[in-house]
């Protein structure tokens, strides 16, 4: 019993100075690689653009201005939405493995939880907008919401394909848990087919990040030459740096989740160790050289799936943001899905996959013979 | 902690109601507002003794109540191989987990028809008719007996096509009822057919007593698909939905959050039959292809899951009826219901059942509950609003959330319950569902967890066109809602953030249970078929 | 004491994560989360500027300088929402509408019609 009580006592003690201080980290660096971003960004297409820490001050200035609630708002959802925002972002930073650690809370809450969570952001944007009453925020609004379904589509394929591999690989394990996924990569169990379809998922997950976090091409809902801002029209001051620093956050956190489902690889694990040493005096140099590792490998992946794109190409109108996510990319992500299932047919040799229903090969001539096939 | 058993609970949960219906006419004489605290009174009395009888179930198993029960008789018509025609109840943790939303949903819809109903005249006529619906909906879920559950269902069918057609001065509401007759009276036809055929084979009617006997022979096999493609029509399931949005959308909403309620009631039947009934014969017989006629029954309900979520929510998106809206949306949650459900029979008797098919099937009796209250509260919301505003259109709807500050409270919550984000309830019960029917196949999975997206989508377009934008100035003199509609929607909210923040709890004291007397209907370990014939060997009725 | 143990063990009966042998939920826990992240929010938050000018042109809703219409045309319609969507989808919204025709005998013959599949599934081929 008093073992359950300090149980109780740690958990309690992780939450509050786990949340404390990822809320810190996740807003200080999701400035800081706001700032890298736009300036990598700015150099691709040859301008000098602003200083790195220019978001800090972008912060600081709409702290000064007035905070305008318009006549037509519902001022306490109006309100009420950008805090929502943030707070779901922040509580994300728990549930995932931040600085190539154990995530915080990994046996509270797993991946589909992670994947309602990121909803959150979205939809307090979307009620922000809504309750703004002011068309141009209205008509952004929807388009949010209308991108936000388009892009659970392969999302959604994503996470349950690299559950269901885990799940055939790994018996009777909580494979949903983000512990089990980084501890065991997905590379480790595909075959050469296996190791095409994690391809194709991870291209897919990086076209999926721009539009999680609505940036260019993917941008209608804010689309400021032809909705003015869109959802965001009517907010300012302190509302709108909320929105900021969640964008910021979210920005961390999508890029914490594709190198979690990807690449979860650990300095520790490369040189050898059995387990990660214990917090000591020693353990320091290890400890740093494995944040330091985390965060290149975000700075890598926000390269690749914002900033690279986000210059690179124009905005799309809503309609075909809808088509491109569930035609084309659905399709790929499906084709992804096809190639990690059959790679287990080939490695185990008895069983067809299709979609999931295996079938044992001992009904196939039954089966043959009722279709007249002798 | 020693509750005295009460060996008439069973009887009590269906006389009740039964008997209040026919007193509300008399009292109603009296005056009004008496007539509705006799009404609540008499909800309230039946939900103390369902809770009753769910402490009883569920401390100490299953429970069996005779009606005119002489032990002599039953062990000598038993000794001499007569059949066993008595009228019985058989309580296990399934029934009474159903029984439990039936009350609580009657309770909460008597409650807000308070002031819901207040300006309608025939009142006496409703209150007696919902009693009646409430009795009707135990029954069907209480009996231990085919033709009993007929009966019942038709009383259930009768009082809620009386009820549906309530606004008569509205006509839609005449044309839905209509409909809604039609499809019942089929639907009951094939359910009377197949219990005939059954009767005409084994001589029984008992549920148990037939579960035990059945050969699964060829006219075993219709009765089968009869049973369940009536039921399956009379739960909504699709191509078999549309009576379902007429009917809940024309219908007042007190009266809709009971029909929710008798269409689970119909749930409830499939999985009897495809469980109790047949459990025995369907996990034991295979075909000539090596498949089990469970799994195949399983795959074919997954299917009809699949459509039923998928077009619930694209009709959904479109609707702008706002109670046209919901009931699309209660479809596509009882497709929810029926994935876990199809994947919990499709594997019934696999190794994989332990692995993951009690997870899916926990995950499909959870969302039972939790879809009632949703759905329930998301009823009692439009019924607020178009009390407040007389509108249903959310084309003609804007900026409500000034007047109706708490129902906008109560919808914000009912949104989120019933597209699943956490913390609420839908939350719990959904990642139950994903969670296990990938491991049947991934794409369940996937658009299980797409359509709740969607799901999300429809109701944030209702949130804005209802409760945002500009101030109308049409609706300046809107208030907000009665006390009694407000305390209606305010129960449900509670036990709907109760299940949300506490949803293990929930599961291993009420679903767990229901799932596990679904699932030992036979055999060794011989939970609803074998103790039954006990209790009449021993003669420990 | 021993009420005390009671407590605990309710209290621990209440606490459990849901788990589904693939992952985990643990509500409260979100929830102290949650409680705390307000916290550090509201106090960021509270830095900020909360006054505004209640009189002015602008508290006015953007309209790109446009007078204000009505309120009944400030407020997108319920219809028009979602378009991209709906418009993707045309094809699907018009085969379904094809479907619901709202005439019973159709709601009849779907009945009949699904009921002759499973037939054919089960009665039949198994």
């Amino acid at each position: 019993m008093e073992q359950y009580i300090i149980d109780l006592l740690t958990t309690g003690a992780i939450v509050l100075f786990g949340t404390i201080g990822l809320a810190l980290f996740g807003i200080f660096f999701g400035l800081l690689y706001k700032g890298v971003d736009r300036k990598l960004s700015a150099h691709m297409q040859g301008r000098i653009g602003p200083p790195i820490r220019q978001p800090f001050r972008d912060v600081s200035k709409l702290f000064v201005k007035e905070n305008i609630i318009p006549e037509n708002a519902i001022p306490w959802i109006f309100n009420l939405a950008p805090l929502a925002g943030l707070i779901a972002t922040i509580s994300i930073l728990l549930y995932i493995p931040i600085g190539g650690f154990e995530p915080l809370l990994s046996s509270k809450g797993d991946l589909i939880l992670i994947l309602y969570l990121l909803i959150i952001p979205s939809l307090a944007m979307v009620t922000g907008g809504f309750s703004s009453g002011s068309p141009y925020a209205t008509v952004g609004a929807q388009r949010e919401m209308v991108t936000m379904i388009a892009y659970e589509f392969p999302l959604a394929i994503i996470i349950i394909a690299i559950a269901w591999k885990l799940s055939i690989n790994l018996q009777n394990t909580n494979v949903f848990a983000l512990s089990t996924i980084t501890a065991t990569p997905i590379w480790n169990f595909v075959g050469p087919l296996g190791f095409l379809g994690c391809l194709v998922l991870l291209f897919v997950l990086v076209v999926v990040t721009p539009a999680e976090l609505s940036k260019i091409p993917f941008d209608s809902p804010e689309a400021e030459t032809e909705l003015a801002g869109g959802l965001l029209a009517e907010y300012s001051g302190r509302n709108l740096a909320m929105f900021y620093l969640t964008d910021g956050v979210k920005t961390v956190v999508m890029a914490s989740i594709i190198v979690a489902l990807f690449f979860p690889f650990n300095i520790w694990r490369m040189i050898g160790l059995d387990a990660l040493p214990a917090i000591s005096l020693e353990a320091i140099p290890i400890y740093t050289a494995e944040i330091i590792f985390f965060l290149i490998k975000v700075l890598l992946v926000i390269l690749f799936s914002l900033t690279l794109i986000r210059v690179s190409v124009a905005r799309l109108k809503i309609d075909q943001i809808v088509y491109t996510y569930w035609v084309p990319l659905t399709l790929l992500a499906l084709v992804g899905l096809i190639c990690i299932m059959w790679d287990g047919w080939t490695m185990e040799g008895h069983i067809i996959n299709i979609f999931g229903f295996k079938i044992q090969w001992s009904a196939w001539p039954s089966m043959f013979k009722l279709l007249g096939i002798p | 902690m020693n509750l005295p058993t009460f060996e008439f609970t069973p009887a009590l949960v269906v006389a009740i109601p039964l008997l209040g219906a026919f007193l509300t006419p008399l009292v109603s004489r009296i005056n009004d507002k008496l007539r509705n605290i006799f009404v609540i009174i008499i909800m309230g009395l039946t939900g103390f003794f369902v809770f009753l009888l769910a402490y009883d179930v569920l401390a100490k198993g299953i429970k069996v109540y005779v009606f005119g029960a002489n032990t002599a008789d039953t062990i000598q018509s038993l000794e001499n191989g007569l059949p066993l025609l008595r009228i019985l109840f058989e309580v296990d943790a399934m029934s009474v987990l159903m029984a439990g939303i039936s009350v609580i949903l009657g309770f909460v819809a008597v409650i807000y028809s308070w002031s819901f109903m207040k300006e309608n005249t025939g009142l006496d006529k409703y209150y007696t008719l919902f009693l009646l619906m409430i009795a009707g909906m135990l029954g069907m879920e209480l009996t231990g007996d085919m033709f009993n559950f007929f009966v019942f269902l038709e009383i259930t069918s009768i009082a809620s096509c009386a009820l549906i057609a309530f606004w008569t001065n509205k006509g839609k509401a005449v044309d839905a009822a209509f409909k809604y007759i039609v499809i019942s009276a089929i639907g009951a036809l094939f359910i009377l057919f197949a219990v005939a055929l059954l009767y005409s084979q084994y001589n029984a009617l008992n549920i148990a007593v037939l579960g035990s006997m059945i050969q699964y022979t060829f006219l075993d096999k219709i009765a089968l698909i009869l049973l369940i493609v009536a039921l399956l029509m009379k739960a909504g399931i699709v191509p078999m939905h549309m009576w379902l949005p007429d009917a809940y959308s024309r219908a007042p909403s007190s009266v809709t959050v009971a029909l929710i309620g008798a269409t689970l009631a119909s749930l409830y039947g499939v999985l009897r039959v495809c469980f109790t009934l047949y459990g025995n014969s369907l996990s034991n017989i295979c075909n000539n292809l090596n498949i089990n006629v469970h799994s195949m029954l399983g795959t074919l309900l997954i299917l009809l899951a699949i459509i039923t979520i998928i077009l619930g929510v694209i009709m959904a998106l479109r609707q702008i009826n706002f109670k046209r809206l919901i009931a699309f949306a209660a479809i596509a949650e009882l497709g929810y219901m029926f994935l876990g459900i199809g994947t919990g029979l499709t594997v019934l008797g696999n190794p994989e059942l332990a692995v993951y098919g009690m997870t899916a099937l926990k995950g499909g009796i959870f969302h039972i509950i939790n879809d009632a209250l949703d759905v329930g509260l998301l009823f009692l919301v439009a019924g607020a609003i178009y009390y407040a505003t007389r509108e249903n259109s959310l084309n003609r709807m804007g900026g409500l959330a000034r007047n109706l500050k708490y129902t906008t409270v109560f919808f914000l919550i009912g949104l989120l319950a019933v597209s699943g984000m956490p913390p609420m309830n839908g939350f719990a019960s959904k990642i139950l569902i994903y969670e296990s029917t990938y491991q049947l196949s991934p794409i369940l999975s996937i658009i299980a967890i797409l359509c709740s997206i969607l799901l999300l989508a429809v109701f944030v377009k209702v949130f804005y066109s209802a409760f945002m934008g500009p101030a109308q100035p049409k609706f300046k003199d809107v208030k907000e809602v009665p006390k009694s509609m407000l305390i209606a929607m305010g129960i449900i909210t509670c036990i709907i953030i109760f299940i949300g923040l506490f949803p293990q709890f929930v599961i291993n004291t009420v679903v767990t249970p229901a799932a596990e007397a679904l699932v030992n209907f036979g055999g060794e370990k011989g939970f609803y078929i074998n103790e039954i014939i006990e209790s009449f060997t021993l003669g420990g009725v | 004491m021993l009420l005390f143990i009671a407590i605990l063990d309710t209290f621990k009966l209440l606490l459990k994560t849901l788990s589904t042998n693939s992952g985990f939920w643990n509500p409260l826990v979100w929830c102290s989360v949650i409680v705390i992240a307000f916290l550090i929010v509201y106090s960021i938050r509270s830095f900020g500027n909360k006054e505004y000018k209640k009189d002015n042109e602008q508290v006015k809703t953007f309209l790109s300088g446009n007078p204000e219409y009505e309120k009944e045309q400030m407020h997108v319609k319920s219809s028009n929402v979602y378009w991209g969507f709906t418009e993707t989808l045309k094809w699907v919204y018009n085969l379904l509408n094809k479907m619901h025709t709202g005439n019973v005998s159709d709601y009849v013959l779907w009945f009949v019609v699904t009921m002759a599949i499973f037939f054919i599934l089960i009665g039949v081929m198994i």
